[in-house]
């Protein structure tokens, strides 16, 4: 078996609490958690509210840094990573997030924001960005011209999709994504859930991809892993998951789904 | 001509900004033509003429050396005016560069530049600006920079408020993930999103400016005599009150539309920006 894309080796987070002069205990936001995702494979992540996940995917991110464990990305420790290297895990590793409304600077253009990654690591002329941008709104079913708006102007389907356009700018290897379509109606979800698969397959990319939506999840995901206070409690093939869930949380979790009907169609 | 549909222009919102605008923007237009405007030199003494009250030909009076008052009180808001604009640059730009950096690397960064900024905040206005003043030596110069040194703290605390909540955004996070560097996340995703609320203060120390610096000038640190300035005015008025009240009361009302002035403009920007209030 190769070697997994993504590694997260006994991982825990302890967020301190209490001020300079007051220890509290802390809390524990991860506790020991191992996962790996295969090239091209999509992992993913379905836990309810405050389970962990968002604070995992941002430790692969390299945007917290865990208290225990390690992380390898592509076999390299991320944490360990300086300067050069640093830039190109970067350049390698891109995130979407949740809310549509807040992860776009609202004084920039659409153009600006899509510039911004390939700026900061020199990629191309100005007009082979700009060449770039365009294909790319083109790609994910954007009139190019979008782009001299403002992120105000679009409709939340419209911000995903440009955040899913950021997302690959880059030629990345791996992104996360968090919860990217949670602030979505259900048809526009739907759209969006159906690009991004379009957009792994055609970059092939390797995914991870968080949620509390099981419908979400069964449908983009080839693994899963069930988180609840911070711990895995269920891991395995999605469709095994699913149809033959071993945790008792795990069952109560696919219990809880209002409709199968809606699961199905999903 | 555009076709466009505008929507029509909102008095109730704006009356604050066009008010407090008209009254600074006399008093700006005054100060910078001030040797146009002016019937006479501030400088020019005429004994004959000493503590002459209102007439035609002296429109405000005359002081104890019998210059004129109308002109020396024009002149005077050049150096108020100046002094204003840039004790609250100072003020502004070094407490937002403080207030952001304090936000944006927390931990020990901004527990010391806090606390620094509470160590300022903690003297009285006037006592920190005289002991500024005593050790920097007396100069209208150094009266900007100590007004300035003033405002710092206030203007940190309110970049570090603005700038925390900006630090919460996603695009923040993105920006990061994306291996921007810390100078390129701080000038170009958190500055622009936390200035309007700065820019709205910076009205009010203005107004502010001219107060401290009239005070200074009374007390006989800031602008120098000759030279004309609002506090040293103000000051050698005092001495005639009896005789002559309008050497107190003409650099008193001048200081009086100034403040109301800037604080006018100040509150009505602050609510032409709050977005909460923007469609009412």
């Amino acid at each position: 078996m190769s070697e997994p894309v993504v590694r997260i080796e006994n991982v825990s987070k302890v967020f301190r609490q209490g001020g300079l002069f007051n220890r509290a205990p802390g809390f524990k936001a991860v506790s020991n958690v191992s996962l790996s995702v295969a090239k091209n494979r999509t992992l993913g992540i379905v836990g309810e509210s405050g389970s962990g996940k968002s604070t995992l995917l941002r430790m692969v991110l390299r945007l917290i840094q865990p208290s225990e464990g390690r992380i390898l990305v592509n076999g390299a420790e991320i944490w360990s990573l300086r300067g050069g290297e640093l830039k190109a895990m970067r350049r390698q590793v891109q995130p979407i997030f949740q809310n549509p409304a807040s992860s776009f600077n609202p004084r920039q253009t659409i153009r600006a924001i899509l510039a911004a990654p390939l700026e900061v690591h020199g990629i191309g002329s100005a007009a082979e960005r700009r060449e770039r941008i365009t294909t790319l709104l083109r790609r994910v079913g954007l009139d190019p011209a979008i782009e001299n708006r403002l992120p105000h102007q679009l409709s939340g389907g419209q911000k995903q999709r440009i955040a899913i356009a950021r997302a690959v700018i880059l030629g990345p290897s791996v992104v996360l994504a968090d919860e990217p379509t949670s602030a979505l109606d259900v048809s526009v979800q739907a759209q969006v859930l159906k690009l991004f698969a379009d957009i792994k397959y055609d970059f092939g990319l390797t995914t991870i991809f968080v949620s509390h939506n099981l419908a979400v999840i069964r449908e983009v995901s080839d693994e899963v892993a069930v988180m609840r206070r911070g711990e895995v409690v269920e891991q395995g093939e999605a469709d095994r998951i699913f149809e033959d869930p071993q945790h008792d949380y795990t069952r109560e979790l696919l219990a809880a789904v209002p409709s199968p009907a809606f699961m199905a169609s999903a | 001509m555009s076709t466009a549909i505008r929507k029509p222009f909102n008095w109730r919102r704006w009356r604050l900004v066009v008010t407090g605008g008209a009254i600074v923007g006399t008093i700006l237009l005054l100060a910078i033509l001030a040797p146009w405007v002016a019937p006479y030199s501030p400088f020019d003494l005429n004994v004959a003429q000493m503590l002459k009250g209102p007439s035609a030909t002296h429109l405000l009076g005359t002081d104890e050396l019998g210059r004129d008052v109308l002109s020396r009180v024009i002149h005077a808001a050049r150096l108020s005016m100046m002094v204003a604009v840039l004790a609250s640059l100072v003020g502004l730009v070094f407490g937002t560069l403080i207030g952001t950096l304090a936000a944006y690397f927390g931990g020990i960064v901004d527990l010391i530049l806090m606390r620094l900024m509470e160590i300022l905040f903690s003297f009285p206005a006037i006592l920190l600006a005289i002991v500024l003043m005593a050790s920097l030596g007396t100069s209208i110069f150094n009266a900007m920079i100590a007004i300035g040194i003033i405002f710092i703290p206030g203007f940190a605390r309110l970049a570090r408020a603005t700038a925390e909540s900006v630090l919460r955004q996603q695009y923040v996070e993105q920006a990061r993930a994306i291996g921007m560097s810390h100078t390129r996340i701080l000038v170009r995703e958190i500055l622009p999103n936390i200035l309007a609320p700065l820019l709205v203060e910076a009205a009010v120390a203005f107004s502010y400016a001219v107060l401290l610096e009239s005070a200074l000038s009374f007390l006989g640190l800031g602008a120098q005599p000759p030279d004309p300035s609002w506090g040293n005015m103000l000051n050698t008025g005092r001495g005639f009150m009896g005789v002559a009240p309008w050497l107190s009361i003409v650099p008193g009302a001048a200081i009086f539309l100034t403040v109301f002035g800037f604080n006018m403009l100040g509150d009505g920007l602050r609510d032409a920006f709050d977005p909460q209030l923007r469609d009412e």
